[in-house]
């Protein structure tokens, strides 16, 4: 039995707001609202990265938020994808350049959806998730590692504590 | 005999369903549409084929001992031994997902753990007594008897099942007594840590719940089952009503509500009944 | 037989001498081992004669306890001048004053003056097994401590076993009251062993504590004698049927409250905890506090049923109840367990109380298998104070990393005091379903939401122990075992191999070793059958099946544990909302109950006084 194509009908969402306005996580909640019922698709809302398989990111990922993010990263389990929601997600929208914000989510992790808008509309969103639902069900079970670990080896069965902390450079007191 | 060993086989599936039936009426009670029946085994398999990850391995090995542990008790329950053996043969499941989730360095894993040890604390005694009550009617702690029984519990018990259908929601970790859960507040409690095959352990353990709470309502119709599959419904349907209507409480609230409502409600009901029949 | 007798109760005083006498440590460590031995061999002889065994004495012997009394009493006197303690001095006063009553109004009886049956005799298997076990660990314990004073340790402890086998076969309750003192005298010896301030408060205050137990029972005498004109158990007991008075009874059944730590006179139990180990286990499982609920089942057939029976059930039931919700509160390891111990001492009472076949065959199955684990947890508790270094609940965190043994030991212990399918667990659900056929009585419905509540609070407590000790930082790549020295491992595993065989064995143990003992103390074996492991009882059954399955499930845990190790999955941190934080996690102290704690004691001495007044008949 294939079980691949079960994917696509429990998408288990994780929300991470990374120094957004909260324009666009109000447009997130309001699609999982009874007013576009995103359930109906078999979607909840974990917030728990562990269990979940779309991570939407909303905000231009500020300098204290990009650890945090990464952390969240490491822990979701394979298949999983990222939606970048919002101008800001995509490209760091009005913040761009700005001291501090790092332009975008795909500088940090690998994002496989940017929904733009400022804010993302609700059917904008609901049509990225389900983009990124098609690209899960075709997803491998491998781990892609974020922007920062270029340089280090990744080995199977990959111990994630020692792989973030050799990312990040400092000690995890997990 | 074979019967219960069917039941007991077939108890995902069933909690599966009764989960699916769940979510959408849930989300009908809210104006939605809701989820596919089948929306909880789509996350099963779903589940099955990710990736595994654990924080250590005897955690996750309680994950899965709290299945079997459950599965355990739920057969327990259903091969009509003693409804007391049953009871506390719960809380041998449960604690594994105790020790599991305390077994962790996790703030909300810990707190979830011990949020469940007070569920315990609450319900259980009702539970006892709500048993005590079904011997005082039928003569017997033997479930087979009970469920043969020409007498029907219900009529002489209604302060009973009125105090178990107000435990349910705390057995089934539902609002207003979701404390252990909370998944606005602890994510879930002592299941947080778990991913993945070791979710679903999890997730499937607390569908076979859902046939172990269940069946306490059914056995309050003796031996009318179709009475008893009705109660059932209704009971369901009120569980899930209560859910919908009402806010999180926190821990103290519950134990009390428990104590000092609950069980003098079950105590006021058996002692004039014990003295109207000496 | 009466040879074996005599032998059992004054070897212990003899062992304890050459030990005392004894220069080197490894010949006291001999004298101690073979304590073991030789006590279960004469206990096991004992068990094949007729029973009940009834022994006369002469004369003198009698004459020599009544000033053995005056000499105690005003040792007593002395040790409370010495230190200034009023209550003490008083206390002693008051007794002797009682005393001399006693003797002057006793009525001179020809009368067996030891009684030993069965009930005692199982006694004597608690003492003939855990109590020279515990002896036999505490003599690696003080070598780790303090090897010079070794010798007096040792020896009061095997002479403590040797006043316990005299107090429970006693038939006289002037001989009665001596032992009581005299395992007052042995608490009061030990608590006091270190010499430091609060070891003294301690030892003072278990002293005064226990001598109101002792007056109790002097006033019990003086009435018994006044109403009825009786002055013996078995006399006692045949007053069954036509009661004038209550009031003896009355009496008894505080001294024995007041032995059994129950609230309001809980304090002097805790207190013994600042002795070494060895003291609590002692106390705690074999000897001194089991007096309590052996005195209730000797009284259990003429109390049944009475107006103190079923207050004595609420008070016992009540103590169960907060006992256990003020351990949830503390953080000292032993604290707890002494506030356990308090809590399941009531539970025994309370079965005693009851009285019918199958409470007292919970009640006897609770004593019996409470003694075994809590020698067991203080044993385990020492080994982690000395080896470990924890004491508190602070220090037991994450314990499993370092001593994975002692935690399985420490876990089976706490679970056997609860889960499903262990010996008291057996006790509880025997008694919940023997409450369920008197619903009518209000004593009989507050027992079942006694043990019902109770029993969850004290899982409540344990798994929240239980779940400090199996913290873990991270996976075990290289699993080791701690090495346990020998004698502490000699002393703890047969205690654990007993609570799971005996709980597996369960069937058989109840029927076959303990029902002969219910029908003495009742008069009629409990209903129960035993049919393999299946434990049948007149509305139920215990399958054998659910026993295995549940010991199977139990037992899986760390089995696999320690081989599965899922080593092909990805290891991955807590999750902690994407912070790098550094934790430091503890436990629920439950501070909500800390502040009811003045408004539980107050309700408890409530209770004590209506025992007395209500229950004993005094208005």
């Amino acid at each position: 039995m294939d079980f691949k194509k079960f994917r696509k009908k429990s998408p288990w969402l994780l929300h991470y707001n990374t120094g957004s306005c909260n324009g666009c996580d109000i447009e997130i909640l309001a699609c999982l609202a009874p007013k576009y019922d995103l359930e109906r698709f078999g979607i909840l809302n974990r917030g728990n990265p562990k269990q979940s398989d779309v991570l939407i990111v909303t905000g231009p990922v500020t300098k204290r938020a990009r650890e945090r993010l990464i952390r969240l990263y490491f822990e979701m389990p394979e298949p999983k994808v990222v939606v970048a929601v919002g101008a800001c997600a995509c490209t760091g929208g009005v913040f761009r350049h700005m001291y501090n914000v790092l332009n975008g989510v795909d500088k940090v992790i690998p994002v496989d959806v940017y929904v733009p808008g400022c804010a993302a509309r609700p059917e904008a969103i609901i049509d990225g998730v389900a983009k990124a639902l098609e690209i899960l069900e075709k997803k491998k079970k491998d781990f892609v590692p974020p922007k920062v670990c270029k340089n280090v080896e990744v080995k199977e069965p990959i111990n994630r504590k020692f792989l973030l902390e050799k990312c990040l450079g400092v000690k995890n007191e997990g | 005999m074979s019967l219960a060993l069917l039941i007991t086989l077939l108890s995902p599936v069933i909690g599966g369903f009764v989960y699916g039936v769940e979510r959408i009426l849930r989300a009908r009670m809210q104006g939605r549409v809701g989820p596919p029946l089948l929306q909880p085994f789509y996350d099963f398999f779903k589940l099955l084929e990710k990736r595994s990850m654990v924080i250590h391995s005897f955690h996750a090995f309680m994950g899965l001992m709290y299945l079997l542990g459950t599965w355990f008790s739920l057969y327990v329950l259903l091969s009509g031994g003693d409804i007391l053996i049953a009871i506390f043969f719960h809380l041998l499941s449960l604690a594994f997902l105790v020790v599991g989730g305390f077994s962790v360095r996790s703030s909300y894993s810990i707190l979830g753990s011990m949020r469940e040890l007070l569920h315990m604390v609450a319900y259980e005694p009702v539970f006892v007594l709500a048993a005590a009550g079904l011997y005082l009617i039928t003569g017997t702690f033997q479930i087979s008897q009970i469920l043969h029984s020409d007498k029907l519990p219900l009529l002489y018990l209604p302060l009973v099942f009125i105090a178990l259908l107000l435990t349910l929601p705390s057995v089934l970790k539902k609002s207003p007594f979701d404390v252990a859960e909370a998944h606005q507040e602890i994510i879930g409690g002592p299941e947080i840590e778990y991913s993945g095959k070791f979710y679903e352990a999890i997730y499937t353990a607390k569908w076979i719940e859902y046939v172990y709470a269940f069946f306490f309502v059914f056995l309050f119709a003796g031996g009318s089952w179709w009475l008893g599959a009705l109660l059932v419904l209704l009971s369901f349907f009120l569980v899930n009503l209560i859910d919908n209507a009402t806010a999180r409480v926190n821990f103290r609230q519950m134990v009390a509500f428990h104590w000092c409502v609950l069980i003098p409600l079950v105590v006021i009901n058996l002692m004039l009944l014990a003295l109207w029949r000496s | 037989m009466e040879k074996v007798v005599w032998a059992l109760i004054l070897i212990p005083w003899a062992l304890a001498l050459a030990v005392f006498i004894s220069p080197w440590h490894r010949l006291r460590q001999a004298i101690t081992f073979l304590s073991l031995p030789v006590l279960v061999y004469l206990t096991y002889l004992l068990s094949d004669g007729s029973l009940p065994l009834l022994i006369h004495t002469p004369h003198w012997v009698s004459q020599l306890i009544t000033l053995y009394d005056f000499l105690l009493l005003f040792y007593f006197l002395y040790q409370g001048l010495k230190f200034r303690s009023f209550l003490v001095s008083v206390l002693s006063l008051f007794q002797i004053f009682l005393l001399v009553w006693v003797l002057l109004i006793l009525p001179h009886r020809e009368g067996a003056e030891l009684l030993v049956d069965r009930l005692t005799l199982f006694m004597y298997w608690i003492v003939a097994t855990v109590g020279t076990l515990i002896s036999i660990y505490a003599t690696k314990y003080m070598e780790q401590e303090n090897l010079e004073r070794e010798n007096r340790f040792v020896s009061v402890l095997l002479w403590f076993l040797g006043v316990m086998n005299f107090a429970v076969s006693v038939n006289n309750l002037e001989w009665f009251f001596a032992l009581f003192e005299t395992t007052t005298l042995a608490s009061y010896v030990l608590i006091r062993f270190r010499w430091d301030e609060i070891s003294i408060k301690n030892a003072l205050r278990a002293l005064w504590m226990n001598q109101v137990g002792g007056i109790a029972i002097l006033l019990a005498i003086l009435f018994a004698v006044k109403y009825y004109g009786v002055y013996r158990f078995t006399e006692i007991l045949a007053i069954k049927g036509h009661l004038i008075s209550m009031v003896p009874l009355g009496f008894l059944a505080i001294s024995a409250l007041v032995k059994g730590a129950q609230m309001p006179f809980h304090r002097w139990l805790l207190g013994a905890m600042v002795a070494p180990t060895p003291v609590s286990a002692i106390l705690h499982s074999a000897t001194m506090v089991k007096i309590a609920p052996y005195l209730i089942l000797r009284l259990s057939p003429v109390i049944k049923g009475t107006l103190l029976a079923k207050l004595l059930i609420i008070t016992t039931g009540f103590v169960f109840v907060s006992a256990g919700l003020l351990a949830l509160t503390q953080d000292n390891f032993k604290k707890i367990l002494a506030y356990s111990t308090i809590s399941l001492l009531g539970l025994m009472m309370l079965t005693g109380a009851m009285g019918s076949s199958t409470a007292v065959l919970a009640s006897l199955l609770l004593i019996l298998f409470h003694a075994v684990v809590k020698a067991l947890l203080f044993m385990e508790a020492g080994v982690m104070e000395k080896l470990f270094k924890a004491k508190y609940l602070e220090d037991i965190r994450r314990l499993v990393e370092r001593a994975p043994v002692t935690v399985f030991f420490v876990s089976i212990g706490f679970m056997s005091m609860t889960i499903v399918p262990y010996g008291i667990f057996v006790a509880k659900w025997l008694t919940l379903e023997e409450a369920s056929n008197f619903l009518s009585h209000g004593a009989y419905v507050g027992s079942i939401i006694f043990v019902a509540t109770g029993g969850v609070i004290l899982t409540l407590l344990y798994f929240k122990i239980i779940g400090v000790m199996t913290r873990k930082r991270e996976e075990f790549f290289r699993f080791r075992l701690e090495k346990l020295p020998f004698v502490y491992l000699f002393s703890t595993v047969p205690l654990v191999v007993f609570t799971i065989v005996g709980s597996i064995f369960i069937a058989l143990l109840s029927t076959k070793l303990i029902n002969p003992v219910v029908s003495q103390v009742v008069g009629s074996p409990a209903p129960i059958k035993a049919l393999g492991l299946t434990l049948q009882t007149g509305v139920s059954e215990l399958y054998g099946w659910q026993i295995v399955g549940a010991f199977t499930l139990l037992l899986i845990v760390p089995v696999c544990a320690y081989f599965i190790h899922f080593s092909g999955t990805d290891r991955v941190f807590t999750y902690t909302c994407g912070e790098r934080v550094e934790l430091n996690l503890g436990t629920y102290d439950f501070l909500c109950i800390s502040q009811v704690e003045p408004l539980v004691e107050t309700v408890s001495v409530a209770l004590f006084v209506l025992t007395l007044v209500l229950g004993g008949g005094l208005v």
